[in-house]
């Protein structure tokens, strides 16, 4: 590593004078620092590091270096949708994917002989030559894998608990019935009431629902955790890529539910529109009702309401997501 | 002598403005849930103690974009005309949303005072705002008022007047901070206007602001201005909008709306409470019945239908009083006018022109009650939401469909209506598509016509007619839009204001105005298309007859004459009653022919080439032609070229029926009356409300439609031998 190091910083020295880059002492320290650390960095580290090394250089000039470090071929650029730009240390012949834990943000480097094979077969296929590659395959790691919650049945659950229905262990018959009361795999449920001889009386959306103790014994459950990954149904959308699961678009929230606007996107008109109506990153927002013809929605937002087209609503994306108790709202 | 001072009115649509604005000038205005009603400038008097103040109330915006025409009237108004003071308008149940404009009026330099307005229902929610702590922070005074219940005008007005004279002291405005990185940004900017020496007035932050934003108006107003100093200004502003897009990873703006919002949660924070315990929220309560899943739409149609029938049947009284009215003075004039030209001109013309068109004010009043009734209470937010998806597929708005809706009634006022629309485009889209909603005027053509050929399934024709009116109104929309209108659709996103009981006088106020307007303008355009028609139906007046009439009426009177004159006392009845008939049969054949003469006669016919593909004779041609003044006169034209007299009803049906007329070509001629170009009154309505060309247009593209469709319908019904 020593050896490499020594390497780029020549490399450096060479380039940038070459260049006639500027403030040239002060990169090199951005470099030197950037080098000390070995794992993926954003400008945020870097700044860190550099107050470590008693360099007090402004966020501005250190991302002005790093661009030009990765315009030179000595660091390579993640960029993410939900996180910052991330920078890795380019030893320029050494290439590895990456695998992003959604949950605790861990980044896993691996090289599969194989799958590098794979890309080049499928690229002559389609009679295409390929330069250069990147990768990042998006999941849960080991780790956090091992945290999740594991599965209780209903009618060990608390009073006031939210959780997601995840199995239902019971016959078809058994299946039917719970069924036929509206529960089904998926539904986010709150317990509203326990006792009463193993009865629960649970609200499902805004429905309330009383099980007897069987069949409460048979509806397997799972806390519902801001950062547990959930069962919904997303859809992808262009201008975000692959969301991380506890965030939804506007547009694929359900009546009752509220959470933190995250990103606004859109065009122009739409997009300028939105924020002015107030519509803007970290407000938060509820969903009132769908129209009769399921188009357009009412939403709350900072105390009123308003109202916009589902398609419009796609545009919004919200975190957070959870259901309002509204009691004498 | 007096002291002058002007106040301009600023805030968000909603927000009470106009309300305002009423009390304190006494003149009428239009309170609305939608931008774009305010589009023009409304100016007002008050005198207040030893001041005459003018206040101008500016188009209601929730930003000052230079995206649409409000938001830019807004601004430059304050920037060009420099008025003593902005009063900002505030809703005070929605602070946080409102400070989003208010911080961007006070970048534009003016003295401002903050109205906490609807400072009740804000009570009511459970929300205290500490107004003195507001003040302190935006270093403005702060008023709490009561619009709608005129409780803090004098208020509002001497706190004006008072920060005007500190301002005049010497007072200066305090801009608002953003964060660092923003500031640098704007500083650098600032400093190359400076440097540039183009004239700012004082403004050179905001202008700095606005070129960072990439401001398309104030950047091309830059241009002009100076010579070649502004590439060194764009050239900073460029820089700056990089280091923002690489810091932040997102657009200037969109960093500038946040840092806002960052500044407005903070002033929010430190200055608004809430009660919860207190929250009543009421209209939510309302909304889960009229906007319910299940309900909504049913109960919004219930709405629609008591509309009609308030509008219909309670309008009928009046109708009949103004009818009745306008034959006693028709007859009059009979009376008491020696016969001549002018006495013709004036009853046959003037009176009968006029009267046919006052005989709908009280439809019309009736119905533009009910619609402001409507807006005011907010019900009008929650008609656009529930009927949204349906105008949708014909790539309408929500908003678009009570005008079209009103088009059934009479189109006049439904374009009048679309005035509600905010972007121009849907506004002319709509007017465009409204005449295809067939008007209760064409009503009575359907009825002879499908009554004489299609009896029985009467009902279901006209039925049928009405449907495909809206199937081709769609159609149209969609084909226009596609063509004419690319673009991108504005975006629906729209308030639902908390329902509120308006007040009587303003509901009033602005019935009476719209009536006022259908009125003003379309009686003076009623009364001149009149007489060009009747002067077009009475001239030339030397009829070279196929007969000699007048002789022939002679000799029938005098052999008449003496037939009675020989005749017992039990058959002179009878001979009286033949002699009126065989007079009334000539009567109506002079006529018949008069009118086939006349200017509008050759009109008509010199038009049959056009209208014979279409099995259209020359009869209903003129009878179409004539109905450009009005699709009432249709009926009446074709009674007398048939030789029945201007009454239609069963002796028109059977003189159809006896022309030779089909059920085809009958069929043909509903079609075409269904689609072709709207009364005189409605294109002049277009032509106001949108432009002379689209007027032009919209003449020509009905008139195509309709010859379009009358042709498939004559040469299909052809094909399959029902000729």
């Amino acid at each position: 590593m020593i050896d490499t190091h020594e390497h780029e910083k020549k490399q450096f020295k060479r380039l940038f004078q070459q260049q006639g880059i500027d403030r040239f002492d002060s990169r090199l320290l951005v470099l030197e620092a950037f080098l000390k650390l070995e794992h993926h960095v954003t400008i945020n580290d870097l700044v860190a590091q550099l107050e470590e090394d008693k360099a007090h250089l402004e966020k501005g000039f250190v991302l002005s270096s790093m661009e030009l470090l990765y315009k030179f071929g000595f660091a390579t650029k993640i960029e993410f949708e939900d996180k910052e730009t991330q920078y890795e240390h380019r030893h320029l012949g050494l290439h590895h994917d990456h695998m992003v834990c959604t949950k605790c943000g861990m980044i896993l480097e691996f090289k599969d002989e194989a799958l590098e094979k794979q890309q080049l077969i499928v690229a002559e296929a389609y009679g295409f030559h390929m330069l250069q590659h990147k990768m990042e395959i998006y999941g849960i790691c080991s780790n956090c894998l091992k945290d999740r919650s594991p599965l209780v049945p209903l009618h060990k659950a608390k009073k006031g608990e939210k959780l997601i229905v995840k199995e239902l262990e019971a016959g078809k018959n058994m299946q039917l019935r719970i069924s036929s009361m509206g529960l089904k795999i998926g539904d986010l449920i709150e317990i509203v009431s326990t006792g009463f001889g193993g009865q629960v009386v649970i609200a499902n959306g805004d429905n309330r629902m009383v099980l007897g103790k069987g069949m409460a014994e048979k509806v397997m459950v799972q806390l519902f955790n801001q950062s547990v990954e959930q069962d919904r149904d997303i859809e992808g959308n262009k201008d975000f890529g692959e969301p991380p699961q506890e965030t939804l678009l506007l547009s694929r929230m359900k009546s009752g539910q509220e959470g933190i606007v995250r990103k606004v996107a859109g065009e122009g008109v739409l997009r300028r529109r939105l924020l002015e109506m107030g519509i803007n990153r970290g407000t938060a927002i509820y969903v009132e009702k769908y129209a009769p013809l399921k188009d357009p929605i009412e939403i709350v937002v900072k105390g009123y309401h308003m109202s916009l087209r589902v398609e419009e609503a796609a545009n919004i994306l919200v975190e957070k997501i959870g259901f309002k108790n509204r009691k004498n709202e | 002598m007096n002291k002058k001072i002007t106040l301009a009115l600023a805030g968000n649509p909603n927000c009470g403005k106009t309300t305002i604005f009423n009390n304190l000038t006494g003149a009428r205005q239009k309170v609305g849930n939608w931008p774009g009603v305010t589009v023009e400038k409304k100016e007002g008097k008050l005198k207040f103690k030893d001041y005459d103040l003018t206040i101008v109330d500016l188009p209601g915006t929730y930003s000052l974009t230079p995206f649409s025409i409000e938001e830019i009237t807004a601004r430059d108004f304050v920037i060009n005309e420099r008025p003593d003071m902005v009063v900002n308008i505030i809703d005070a149940s929605n602070l946080e949303r409102s400070l989003f404009l208010a911080i961007q009026i006070l970048e534009l330099g003016r003295p401002v005072i903050f109205v906490l307005n609807m400072a009740d229902v804000a009570e009511a929610k459970g929300i205290q705002i500490n107004e003195k702590k507001l003040s302190q922070l935006m270093g403005l005074p702060v008023v709490f008022t009561i619009g709608n219940k005129n409780k803090g005008m004098d208020h509002l007005i001497e706190t004006a007047i008072d920060e005007i004279k500190r301002f005049n002291k010497g007072k200066e405005s305090r801009p608002i901070r953003y964060s660092h990185t923003i500031e640098t940004c704007i500083s650098s900017v600032e400093n190359q206007l400076v440097e540039s020496g183009v004239n700012m007035e004082g403004l050179s932050r905001w202008n700095a602001i606005k070129i960072l934003e990439d401001d398309k108006v104030i950047k091309a107003k830059l241009q002009s201005m100076s010579s070649s100093s502004e590439e060194k200004i764009f050239q900073a502003a460029r820089e700056c909008r990089k280091r923002i897009q690489d810091l932040f990873e997102d657009d200037f703006e969109m960093v500038l709306t946040d840092d806002r919002y960052g500044v407005i949660a903070g002033i929010v924070k430190e200055t608004v409470t809430n009660l919860a315990s207190k929250r009543i929220d009421m209209s939510r309560n309302i909304d889960l019945v009229l906007t319910d899943r299940l309900f909504g739409i049913p109960v919004f149609i219930f709405f629609i239908w008591v509309m009609f029938q308030l509008t219909f049947s309670l309008g009928a009284y009046p109708m009949g009083w103004i009818e009745s009215a306008v034959s006693f003075l028709s007859l009059n004039l009979e009376k008491n006018l020696p016969p001549s030209m002018l006495k013709d001109l004036l009853i046959n013309g003037v009176t009968a022109g006029i009267g046919s068109v006052i005989v709908f004010l009280p439809n019309i009043l009736i119905l533009f009650f009910c619609i402001a009734l409507f807006e005011d209470t907010g019900y009008m937010a929650r008609a656009a939401f529930l009927m949204d998806r349906v105008m949708h597929t014909a790539g309408l708005h929500g908003k678009s469909f009570i005008p079209m809706l009103m088009g059934f009634g009479c189109n006049v006022p439904a374009i009048m209506a679309t005035r509600t629309l905010e972007s121009k485009k849907d506004r002319i889209l709509t007017i465009l598509m409204t005449p295809f909603m067939s008007c209760s005027a064409r009503l009575p053509v359907y009825i002879v016509l499908a009554g004489s050929f299609f009896s029985d399934k009467a009902g279901t024709v006209i039925f049928g007619l009405y449907f495909s009116g809206i199937i081709i109104a769609i159609l149209s929309g969609r084909l226009l839009r596609s063509v004419l209108f690319k673009g991108e659709e504005a975006p629906f996103i729209m308030e639902l204001p908390p329902y509120r009981i308006p007040m009587f006088k303003s509901l009033m106020i602005h019935m009476w105005d719209r009536g006022k307007m259908f009125l003003k303008k379309m009686g003076g355009v009623i009364l001149v298309g009149s007489i060009i028609i009747w002067v077009l139906s009475n001239f030339p007046k030397q009829i070279s007859y196929s007969e000699d009439y007048d002789t022939k009426i002679r000799s029938v009177k005098s052999e008449y004459a003496e037939k009675i004159s020989s005749a017992g006392t039990q058959e002179v009845g009878s001979l009286t009653l033949q002699l009126s008939l065989i007079l009334t049969e000539i009567n109506h054949k002079q006529e018949q022919e008069r009118i086939a003469k006349s200017y509008i006669g050759r009109m008509g016919k010199a038009l049959e080439p056009f209208f014979l593909p279409i099995g259209i004779g020359w009869q209903p041609s003129v009878a179409l032609v004539s109905g450009f003044v009005a699709k009432e006169v249709v009926v009446s034209t074709l009674g007398v070229l048939y030789g029945v007299g201007n009454q239609g009803g069963e002796a028109l049906e059977k003189a159809l029926k006896k022309s030779g007329m089909t059920a085809l070509s009958a069929l043909s001629i509903m079609v075409f009356v269904l689609l072709y170009v709207p009364c005189f009154a409605t294109v002049i309505t277009i032509y106001r409300e949108a432009s002379a060309i689209w007027a032009g247009f919209n003449l020509i593209y009905t008139t195509m439609v309709a010859w379009s469709m009358s042709f498939l319908v004559y040469r299909a019904g052809m094909m399959l031998g029902s000729g």
